[in-house]
């Protein structure tokens, strides 16, 4: 097995990134707590940030670790992140006001573990392993937390199985109008694996630059907001979905247009090509 | 450290010395989930740590091709091992999940087991049986090119020699015969092992979730389904990433060399299952705090 080499030249450190990460998913989940505080599901939107910001970061972990060759392709390294977080993900949810930094915490133990099984039972030997799937079961599960606050504006083991359904004028309680029981978590899980993935997959080569993947990322990150943001109208009031919505859609414009600038900045040479040509009359 | 003074070395050696502490972390993680939850959550935790080395060993057989097969230069399906294996797993997860809600309440739980696994087993075969001859399809009919083994001279069970039809400079091409039944055999591997994970959770929080949240077991059933759905696709997802990782890279089905690294799966693997398994029993449990 050969060793891709792509040293990371300029640019911002890894751990820097992983500070801001750590720190910027964290605060945006909480901020979906005010929620609770002020009665309403208005700030339901910081559940979407959260998730940007987590799969930003994780993408980067998914460049570290892929330029060593593993030999089993980018996406595996999003499918395990995401296979370990949920299994975080879910059981932190038990727990509270506190299930955020317990989700951080067993996901790392479990991450952890992965890293250590790969490297030594399955004698991978790379340096960078044991931090990489620690890092990435964490951002699994941050960021499908980050979706379960968007979705349904708490991250409560309660909130996420318990909806309500409207019938004939009343009220009544379900469990299959939630996050959960109606396995919206399913296609979340799937938002974020692919997201996670995609942007390294798309930009490794001798021409990658951080800028340009990282801004794919939250372009990719973005784009999860949107479709999450239209599911959230089953569960939240109209009002608070279509706040997320508009901020998804406002963040995906700008990260798209940004990103479209970058990758004119790194290309040698561009051609705007027009549809193809009306050559009727000649 | 950078990734100039990296020797990824992933041969065929083990590692008798992380292997036993593998073993040990295991039977560690049983002990804690026995003192924890004796009983069924003992029992769906043993389930999940078979279905999970039955998915790390039944992957092995799957000949996986990754890109060089899609350019015709290696045997095997042209992709990756993770997704493969997801694909039989999920596949047979259907199948399993399918029989299991369709079975009568009143029947044996062995039999019910036996007959949910099975159904599992088969669905994931079949899936791999259809991938198999499709591309096998693919390879003859729109490449043009004949299935021929790199690895062997003779095909292990019909006794075709391969070399013939072999084109130079490749490690061979398309699916000979052995790949196809090694894919068929991993993928009813694979579609037991995921079904039996679904299974024993499902059981599982289907008698645990009432008590816990307050509600029937008829109200409960959309959160049981889909969190033992949940685990067992992450738990699925988890095993076969790191079976990908004992592969690395392509392997043509049970005939190929690698497939003597199966052991190193199995200890992963059953790392893995016990700890995420755990993680999963103790959901139902009482909170420690």
């Amino acid at each position: 097995m050969s060793v891709k080499v792509e040293v990371i030249e300029g640019g911002v450190p890894h751990n820097t990134i992983l500070i801001a990460g750590v720190v910027s998913t964290l605060v945006c989940i909480y901020l979906t707590y005010l929620n609770v505080v002020t009665q309403t599901e208005m700030f339901s939107f910081f559940g979407g940030l959260a998730v940007v910001a987590a799969l930003v970061w994780g993408s980067h972990t998914i460049k570290v670790l892929c330029s060593y060759g593993i030999g089993t392709g980018v996406p595996s390294a999003g499918m395990i992140a995401f296979g370990s977080g949920v299994i975080a993900m879910l059981y932190a949810t038990r727990f509270g006001m506190l299930a955020p930094v317990v989700a951080l915490i067993l996901a790392a133990i479990i991450g952890l573990v992965l890293g250590w099984v790969s490297n030594n039972i399955l004698n991978m030997k790379i340096p960078a392993m044991v931090q990489a799937l620690t890092e990435m079961a964490v951002v699994g599960a941050l960021t499908l937390m980050g979706f379960a606050a968007l979705i349904t504006g708490t991250f409560g083991f309660e909130g996420l199985t318990t909806g309500t359904v409207t019938m004939f004028g009343m009220t009544l309680l379900t469990h299959q109008n939630s996050f959960i029981g109606g396995c919206l978590i399913a296609v979340a899980f799937l938002l974020g694996a692919i997201a996670i993935q995609h942007p390294f997959n798309a930009c490794l080569g001798p021409g990658w630059t951080q800028d340009r993947m990282l801004m794919l990322t939250a372009e990719c990150a973005f784009l999860s907001m949107i479709v999450a943001a239209i599911m959230s109208f089953a569960l939240i009031s109209a009002g608070s979905a279509i706040i997320s919505l508009v901020i998804a859609i406002i963040g995906w414009v700008y990260t798209y247009k940004e990103y479209m600038a970058l990758s004119k900045r790194d290309a040698h040479s561009w051609l705007d090509s027009k549809p193809i040509p009306d050559v009727e009359g000649q | 450290m950078s990734a100039v003074a990296a020797k990824p070395a992933a041969g065929s050696a083990m590692n008798p010395g992380a292997m036993a502490v593998g073993i040990i972390l295991t039977l560690i993680l049983v002990g804690i989930c026995y003192v924890m939850s004796p009983g069924v959550g003992l029992m769906a935790l043993i389930g999940v740590i078979i279905g999970g080395v039955l998915i790390g060993f039944g992957t092995h057989f799957v000949p996986v091709g990754g890109a060089p097969a899609a350019m015709g230069q290696a045997p095997g399906i042209a992709t990756g091992v993770a997704m493969l294996a997801t694909g039989a797993g999920v596949a047979g997860l259907f199948g399993g999940a399918w029989a299991a809600e369709t079975l009568p309440a009143t029947m044996d739980p062995m039999m019910q087991l036996i007959i949910v696994v099975c159904a599992g087993a088969v669905g994931g075969g079949l899936m791999m049986a259809i991938t198999c001859m499709m591309v096998n399809f693919l390879y003859v009919f729109g490449m043009g090119i004949p299935p021929a083994s790199g690895k062997v001279a003779n095909d292990p069970i019909t006794g075709d020699s391969q070399a013939e039809y072999k084109s130079q400079g490749t490690e061979g091409h398309g699916l000979p015969f052995v790949s196809f039944v090694g894919g068929v055999i991993g993928g009813t591997l694979g579609g037991a092992g995921g079904t039996l994970i679904y299974f024993e959770l499902l059981v599982l929080y289907e008698n645990a979730l009432p008590g816990l949240m307050n509600v029937t077991a008829a109200q409960v059933m959309p959160i049981a389904v889909s969190a033992a759905g949940m685990f067992a696709v992450g738990l699925f997802l988890v095993n076969a990433v790191l079976t990908a990782y004992n592969i690395t890279g392509t392997i043509e089905g049970p005939h190929d060399p690698k497939f003597k690294r199966w052991p190193r799966s199995i200890v992963a693997s059953a790392v893995a299952s016990a700890l995420c398994g755990l993680v999963a029993v103790l959901i139902v449990m009482p909170l420690p705090i």
